[in-house]
């Protein structure tokens, strides 16, 4: 554990949870710091939607094959066990995992990991969600990043409440509903972008996200105004954000199929 | 977690369509979610491109009142859910919270007979349908379970008005058999990334690429996530001229 890392992740946090925040930018700076924090080589955090499904709010990469993994735990895998038990899970080889998730161990095998995560975002007796971590190799979780990873999805799901305080069920429904529509203009934004400029969909989030950071605008409020044309977004370019995130312009492309 | 709750509210949906003897249609999901959800009252509003929306089904004269109310004053829950993108759920207008957030109208709606109101955006995203409201003349909170509910009958709402608005402008139904589009149980990325793309393939508005998109899974027989996740892996384009016979691979 990187102490030093880990305070300015605080830090940033923080300051970034200011008036008039963006809870899914916010969400995915959370993902992505935990790459970085906890050894681990990719984060996703989960929310339970009343409808009945736990729905990808952000992703420290948006590779197919990541998202497929979120989304088969609607059935089974660490974070429905989590969800429904309120308490972290664990599987330090998913190679010995096959018998307690049949479908979900296969896969995140063939993903390339080795061990899972899921971390609850508790609030009060409710579970709303759950952070959850990959790692390409195997092995038990260091007991010092599993409280790092419990104290960042605990932020996680403060950030969910900041804007109004939480006093009502109604006002975290409330929220929570909002989060996930903004993430899906936000979808809706990264994919007429990447289109438009012929980049993946991790290099579109990166630049609407930079973009909205220079103009000082929310996430949500500039993918909403790109989408409805009020916002044409005609001077981004795909190297803009390479200086605040390197890697980002590089030729990363997937190929079909990939 | 519980994969039949859309199937069977889509079933109260039809049945409710059946027993009017008309196509399903968003009024019938309107409809439907008072009893499934236990209210007293719903109203529907669909959107028609910055204005007010106009209003299509209320369940009751209370109903009325209240989407009407909240055009005269100018502030209610629709308007806020509208800015929000997400509900608005409150479960107790006679509360200080709710009198303080509508000076108007909360004092209205409980003069009209309604002591919780709860009002769902009808949106996709960036894709704006109108607006359902749901009322009880009693105060007190949805539960978990009629919450769930309620959202589903609102995602109902929201393809069903966008069916309509197509056949409107004559392209074909995407919808399957008693009205329930297929493959939109389980949200994925990839569907909305997909339709924003085909906001540039198509060079049209992003209700229109999430209708293209819809027809051309129901018009080849795909589950819509097999054919946005083509897309997003850019396999598959859309050409502009619906018509064309040419759409398939890249």
């Amino acid at each position: 554990m990187d102490g030093e890392l880990l305070s300015e992740t605080f830090v940033e946090l923080t300051d970034t949870m200011v008036a008039g925040f963006d809870v899914i930018d916010f969400l995915h700076v959370l993902t992505d710091r935990s790459v970085q924090l906890l050894d681990v080589s990719a984060a996703g955090l989960l929310l339970a939607d009343p409808r009945g499904e736990l729905r990808v709010v952000a992703a420290s990469s948006q590779a197919a094959r990541l998202l497929e993994l979120f989304q088969l735990q609607n059935d089974q895998g660490p974070c429905l066990d989590c969800f429904r038990a309120g308490q972290p899970v664990a599987a330090d080889d998913l190679a010995a995992a096959g018998h307690r998730w049949p479908r979900f161990a296969p896969a995140a095998r063939q993903a390339g990991f080795a061990a899972v995560q899921a971390l609850p975002m508790r609030l009060r007796e409710q579970v709303i969600g759950a952070l959850n971590l990959f790692r390409a190799g195997p092995g038990p979780f260091d007991p010092a990043d599993v409280r790092v990873g419990q104290a960042l999805a605990d932020v996680a799901t403060i950030s969910l409440l900041h804007e109004r305080g939480m006093r009502r069920s109604d006002t975290l429904n409330e929220q929570l509903q909002s989060a996930l529509n903004s993430r899906v203009v936000i979808e809706q934004a990264k994919g007429k972008l990447a289109e438009r400029l012929s980049l993946d969909m991790d290099q579109a989030f990166s630049l609407l996200r930079h973009h909205a950071r220079s103009c000082n605008l929310r996430l949500s409020d500039l993918a909403q105004a790109f989408i409805d044309g009020s916002e044409t977004l005609t001077g981004l370019t795909a190297g803009a954000s390479q200086q605040r995130t390197p890697g980002a312009g590089q030729a990363r492309q997937q190929p079909p199929g990939g | 977690m519980t994969g039949s709750r859309p199937g069977r509210l889509w079933g109260l949906v039809a049945a409710q369509a059946a027993g009017r003897g008309g196509r399903v249609s968003a009024a019938d999901a309107c409809a439907a979610a008072v009893a499934a959800v236990g209210v007293t009252g719903a109203w529907l509003s669909a959107a028609d491109g910055g204005g007010a929306g106009h209003l299509m089904r209320v369940t009751d004269a209370v109903s009325e009142q209240l989407a009407e109310l909240q055009l005269a004053l100018g502030e209610g829950p629709s308007l806020d859910a509208s800015a929000t993108g997400g509900p608005v759920l409150a479960s107790d207008l006679g509360a200080a919270e709710a009198a303080g957030r509508w000076l108007a109208f909360a004092p209205a709606a409980l003069q009209a007979g309604a002591a919780a109101i709860f009002v769902f955006p009808l949106r996709i995203g960036a894709i704006r349908a109108g607006v359902m409201g749901l009322y009880r003349a009693g105060a007190g909170p949805l539960s978990p379970s009629q919450l769930g509910d309620a959202l589903v009958f609102a995602d109902a709402a929201t393809l069903l008005l966008l069916d309509a608005q197509d056949q409107a402008t004559g392209s074909p139904a995407p919808s399957g058999p008693g009205g329930q589009p297929a493959g939109l149980a389980l949200h994925r990325a990839e569907i909305d990334q997909a339709t924003g793309m085909l906001t540039e393939q198509l060079g049209t508005g992003i209700a229109d690429a999430f209708a293209r998109l819809r027809s051309y899974a129901y018009v080849n027989d795909l589950r819509l996530s097999d054919v946005a996740r083509d897309i997003v892996a850019r396999r598959l384009r859309l050409l502009r001229d619906p018509d064309a016979s040419r759409d398939g691979e890249a």
